[in-house]
């Protein structure tokens, strides 16, 4: 009975998350916006030349990626704390844990996923090489979970604070730098010839840590912020 | 409860710190002193000029004993903070709120000392392709968040655990931020293996020295924080009696 409550417990609250980000498109579409402006300033403010270009592709990429879910991070507890229904996931019988997690793939279907897809062309203008795409799209594919993972434990951490855009990436900045090294790493690696694969492995075992342990420090945190 | 278990949570209590540590205070600072008097003077008068370095090698001798010593903020906030989260042990989160700020300043020393070292004997201040700068740039961060969330939260309970619980998964992030900077190619001195030898680049003149130095920063961070840790009692316990009595002795 438990057992089957606890997966359905998980199917309703990725549901759950993913309408009400269909119902609120701005929150999605803000920080997707902010994203494609951060990237075209970048020919603008270093150089529209596309030698120059090349070379930074994938870490203006990778930065822009970060900084957009820094600021996508910060609805994905908050109109829950608002209306109460986060104490009420904090009550329930379920694992916290396993509704923490579905809430993690809710926001990161609707806030990465759409930044993944649009990358390749953003790339594209920046004048990535050809050999860089599908490494660049693995290994955003890859890093962008932990980033929000991570950021979804300061999240956890400040949800109930008046003010807290800032602090949210000063908390999770710092933290997610070893995704930007392997992630950009990866990309620079496939574009010199080499191969990437041991970047990206490493960006899966990241996946693999943030899975099994961020939702457990989320947790914790969020049941510390509500007492 | 059980015996066993008695002594802990003593040492968990203001009182009993307060009265341990004003007995310890005078022994520790005495310790402090010498031995910084000892490993300044010996660094500054003593030490041979490096063959290679030249007198730029003694600001070494503090900037080791500086970086060893920031190193142990993020597992003493860690520990600090585990003993907040399962035993709700006051006295661990006073130490951990005043190891934040110190431990921040004691990396921005060491990255001050590092930079000026450096400008002579690398001929720049700052140097990205060193990992070691970069990750004590990136810990200093982690700190300063710390800091700032500590700041942000209005009640001291919450505040305690939430920086409880950022100061374990810091210390984790700690570690996986210094192998991931590893990766790059570095320009910082690999250690120098330990020589016996006098006169020989790493010997027993220098190192010793750097030896004395490490135990006098240890010794200075331990008395900082007891200091701080008593303040933040007398404040927090200001409705205490034992901190009233001390009080109205003081007046």
């Amino acid at each position: 009975m438990n057992r089957a409550g606890a997966g359905a417990a998980f199917r309703a609250t990725l549901k759950r998350d993913l309408l009400i980000s269909v119902k609120r498109r701005n929150d999605i579409l803000n920080p997707f916006m902010f994203f494609v402006i951060v990237v075209s300033l970048f020919p603008i403010g270093i150089s529209p030349e596309s030698a120059m270009l090349r070379q930074i592709a994938a870490g203006v990429i990778w930065i822009a990626v970060l900084l957009a879910s820094m600021l996508s991070m910060d609805s994905l507890y908050r109109s829950d704390y608002e209306d109460g229904s986060l104490e009420q996931l904090l009550l329930s019988s379920q694992p916290l844990y396993l509704l923490v997690f579905a809430k993690n793939i809710a926001h990161w279907l609707v806030s990465g996923l759409p930044v993944i897809l649009v990358s390749p062309l953003l790339a594209y203008m920046l004048a990535l090489p050809a050999e860089g795409y599908v490494t660049l799209v693995l290994s955003l594919l890859l890093g962008t979970p932990v980033v929000g993972m991570l950021g979804s434990i300061a999240v956890a951490l400040t949800v109930g604070l008046g003010s807290r855009g800032l602090i949210l990436a000063v908390i999770t900045v710092p933290m997610s730098v070893p995704v930007l090294i392997f992630g950009t790493l990866a990309v620079q690696n496939s574009l010199a010839g080499g191969s990437p694969l041991g970047y990206l492995a490493l960006l899966g075992a990241m996946l693999a840590a943030a899975v099994s342990l961020a939702p457990v420090a989320t947790a914790a945190a969020l049941r510390i912020s509500l007492n | 409860m059980s015996g066993r278990w008695q002594w802990f949570h003593r040492l968990g209590s203001p009182k009993w710190f307060y009265e341990k540590t004003t007995r310890w205070l005078p022994w520790l600072v005495g310790a402090m002193a010498l031995f910084l008097a000892v490993g300044i003077v010996w660094a500054l008068l003593f030490l041979p000029p490096d063959y290679q370095q030249g007198h730029t090698s003694r600001i070494l001798v503090v900037h080791v004993a500086v970086a060893g010593t920031s190193l142990s903020f993020f597992p003493l906030m860690a520990v600090a903070g585990t003993v907040t989260l399962v035993w709700r042990i006051k006295l661990a989160d006073m130490v951990a709120k005043n190891a934040a700020p110190l431990g921040a300043w004691f990396t921005f020393l060491t990255l001050a000392t590092g930079s000026i070292w450096g400008s002579v004997s690398w001929g720049t201040w700052w140097e990205w392709t060193d990992s070691r700068l970069v990750s004590m740039l990136f810990q200093l961060f982690l700190l300063l968040g710390v800091i700032s969330l500590r700041t942000a939260i209005e009640n001291a309970e919450t505040a305690a655990r939430a920086c409880a619980l950022l100061s374990i998964v810091g210390c984790i992030n700690v570690v996986i931020i210094k192998y991931s900077v590893d990766w790059w190619n570095t320009l910082h001195q690999p250690s120098s293996p330990i020589s016996m030898e006098v006169g020989s680049p790493n010997g027993p003149e220098f190192w010793v020295a750097t030896a004395v130095m490490i135990v006098a920063v240890y010794l200075f961070l331990a008395v900082s924080l007891i200091l701080t840790t008593r303040n933040e009692i007398l404040q927090r316990e200001d409705k205490a009696q034992w901190v009233r009595e001390l009080v109205a002795q003081a007046r």
